[in-house]
C-alpha cells in the first residue's frame, strides 16, 4: 500500500473545476429559491395553525404530520417523477421549452424539472419545521403580553404581527436558522433526481478521474464555507437580538 | 362610572366570583382589598373583559360589557387602563416605544403626536431619560411607572391596577404609591386592587373587602378601618396591621 498522494489539479483545475463552479452556483441558487419558498409556506401554515378556528387548523397540522415525518429524499422524489407529472400537459411541454430569460448567471437554468422539484421539495419541508419553530417560539412568550395587548384595545392580527410575533421571532431565530442551515446542505439530496449542485459534481469528478478523496474534501470545504457564510448573515439579520435584552423581566413571588 | 349588577364568574364548577353588586361613580378612587383567592383581581379583569363574565352584567358609563363583541369591545377597552401586577412591558420595545405602540396602531395618531405625548408622559412619571431604555435595563419600580406611563397615554376614563405594587421589592413600592397618588388625586375614576392599607386609607372614597367572591364590608376608609362590621374583615385587617400578633386568634 503505497503512501497518500494528493493530486489537487485533477479536482481544482480543468473541466472539473468548471463543474465545482457550475455546482457551486447550483446549490446557492436552489438554496435562495427553496429559502423564498420555505418562508412563505412557513408564513402560510403560521397563519393557519394559530388561528382561532379549528377547522383552519386541522389542513396545517396534516401538512406539518405528513412533510415532517417522511424523508426529505422520498419527497423529493415525489415531486420530480409524479408531482411534476401531475401537472397538466401544456405546462409541462412550456418548462421543458427554451427560455432564455429563465437562465441564471452561470448558465444554470430555473426553469427545469430538476430546478423546481428540487426547489420546491426543498422549500416544502423546510417550510414546516419553521412554521413549527416560531410556534414554539410564540407559545414561549408570556401570556400577560396578549393581555397587555388586549387591554390597550389591539385585536388578534395585529396583537400578533406587533407584539407577539417579534418575540416569537427572537425566541425562536437560533433554530430558524439552523433550518435554513439544513436547507443548503439537504440540497445535496437533489443530486438524485439530477441537479447539478455541489455533490452531483463531485461523484462526476470522481468517476471522471477516480479523485474521491479530493473531490470529496473540496466538496465538504464548499459547504462549510458556504453554511458558515449563511449563518453569519442569517444570525446578523436576526430580529433585535443585539438590542432585546432577554432574561431580564423581574417576575413576582 | 362602572356599576357591577350580580356579577358572577365561574371557572368550570369553581364559582369565584358569587353575586357582586357594586356602584362606581366618576372620579371615585375605589379600593378593593381581601384575601389572596378571594376573587378580587378576577373582578376587575371582568370590567375590560380580560376575563369573561358568566352571568349578571357591568354597566361602563352605561353601556352593558356582557354584550360587547370585537369591535365595541376593542374600543371600550381603549377607554379603560389596566396596569398589570407583572407590568406586562414589551421587552421588545423601548419604554418610549412601549407608550407610543398602541397609540399610533390602535388609536391611529401620528408618530410625532405620539412621541410627544410619550416624553410628557415619561416626565410626568419620572423617567424622562430612561426614553430609549429596554424594560430589561429598568428597576421593577421603573417598569411599573412607564407601564402606568403607556396606560395613561392612551386617556382612559377610568384605571384599572391589579396589585401593582406586589411584584416591586419594598423599596420601589414608594416611586409607584407616589405616582398613584398624583393620579388618584387627579379626578380619575381608578378601580386599586392592593393591599396597601396606607394607600386605601389616605386616598380611597370607598374600600371593598371581598372574600371568597362576595363583597363583605364597603365603606369610607375611616369606618372601614375604625370600625369594620364584618368578622372577617377584622381579622383580615389585624393580620395586615400586624402579622406576628395574629397566629394565636
Amino acid at each position: 500500500m503505497g503512501g497518500l498522494t494528493f493530486d489537487w489539479i485533477g479536482v481544482l483545475g480543468g473541466a472539473p473545476l468548471e463543474w465545482l463552479e457550475l455546482g457551486v452556483l447550483t446549490t446557492l441558487y436552489v438554496t435562495f429559491a427553496g429559502f423564498l419558498v420555505a418562508t412563505l409556506i412557513a408564513i402560510v401554515l403560521l397563519g393557519l395553525r394559530i388561528s382561532e378556528k379549528q377547522i383552519i387548523q386541522w389542513p396545517a397540522i396534516t401538512v406539518v404530520a405528513v412533510f415532517r415525518n417522511t424523508p426529505l429524499l422520498v419527497q423529493i422524489l415525489f415531486w420530480y417523477f409524479a408531482g411534476f407529472g401531475l401537472l397538466p400537459a401544456d405546462w409541462r411541454a412550456w418548462i421543458n421549452d427554451d427560455h432564455s430569460w429563465a437562465m441564471l448567471p452561470g448558465g444554470v437554468g430555473l426553469l427545469t424539472p430538476e430546478f423546481l422539484a428540487a426547489t420546491w421539495g426543498l422549500g416544502v419541508f423546510s417550510g414546516v419545521f419553521i412554521a413549527e419553530e416560531i410556534r414554539a417560539g410564540l407559545m414561549a412568550v408570556a401570556p400577560g403580553q396578549r393581555e397587555a395587548a388586549l387591554a390597550q384595545g389591539f385585536g388578534h392580527w395585529r396583537c400578533l404581527g406587533y407584539i407577539l410575533l417579534p418575540q416569537a421571532l427572537a425566541n425562536a431565530w437560533q433554530p430558524v436558522v439552523g433550518q435554513y442551515l439544513n436547507l443548503m446542505k439537504l440540497s445535496s439530496l437533489a443530486a438524485a433526481i439530477g441537479l447539478a449542485e455541489i455533490t452531483y459534481q463531485v461523484r462526476q469528478i470522481e468517476s471522471y478521474n477516480s479523485h474521491a478523496l479530493e473531490a470529496f474534501a473540496v466538496g465538504t470545504l464548499l459547504y462549510l464555507a458556504i453554511g458558515m457564510v449563511m449563518g453569519q448573515i442569517l444570525l446578523r439579520c436576526g430580529p433585535r437580538s443585539g438590542t432585546m435584552i432577554r432574561g431580564g423581566i423581574r417576575r413576582g413571588p | 362610572m362602572i356599576e357591577f349588577r350580580d356579577v358572577h364568574k365561574f371557572y368550570d364548577k369553581l364559582h369565584v366570583i358569587r353575586g357582586i353588586d357594586l356602584s362606581i361613580t366618576k372620579g371615585e378612587v375605589v379600593v378593593i382589598c381581601g384575601p389572596s383567592g378571594s376573587g378580587k383581581s378576577t373582578l376587575i379583569r371582568l370590567v375590560n373583559q380580560l376575563e369573561i363574565l358568566s352571568r349578571g352584567d357591568i354597566l361602563v358609563d352605561g353601556q352593558s360589557v356582557a354584550s360587547l363583541r370585537s369591535r365595541s369591545l376593542r374600543q371600550l377597552r381603549t377607554q379603560i387602563g389596566f396596569v398589570f401586577q407583572q407590568f406586562n412591558l414589551y421587552p421588545h420595545l423601548t419604554a418610549e416605544q412601549n407608550i407610543t405602540l398602541a397609540l399610533r396602531k390602535v388609536l391611529s395618531i401620528t408618530p410625532k403626536d405620539a412621541t410627544l405625548r410619550a416624553v410628557e408622559l415619561l416626565e410626568r412619571v419620572g423617567l424622562a431619560d430612561k426614553r430609549q431604555a429596554y424594560p430589561a435595563q429598568l428597576s421593577g419600580g421603573q417598569q411599573q411607572r412607564v407601564a402606568i406611563a403607556r396606560t395613561l397615554a392612551m386617556r382612559p376614563k377610568i384605571l384599572l391596577f391589579d396589585e401593582p405594587t406586589s411584584a416591586l421589592d419594598p423599596e420601589m413600592i414608594g416611586e409607584v404609591l407616589t405616582v398613584m397618588r398624583d393620579l388618584a388625586t387627579s379626578g380619575i375614576t381608578m378601580l386599586v386592587v392592593t393591599h396597601e392599607m396606607g394607600f386605601a386609607r389616605e386616598l380611597a372614597d370607598l374600600v371593598v373587602f371581598i372574600d371568597q367572591g362576595v363583597i363583605l364590608e364597603n365603606a369610607k376608609p375611616s369606618d372601614f378601618f375604625l370600625s369594620p362590621q364584618h368578622p372577617r374583615t377584622r381579622q383580615f385587617l389585624r393580620q395586615l396591621l400586624s402579622p406576628l400578633h395574629t397566629a394565636n386568634d
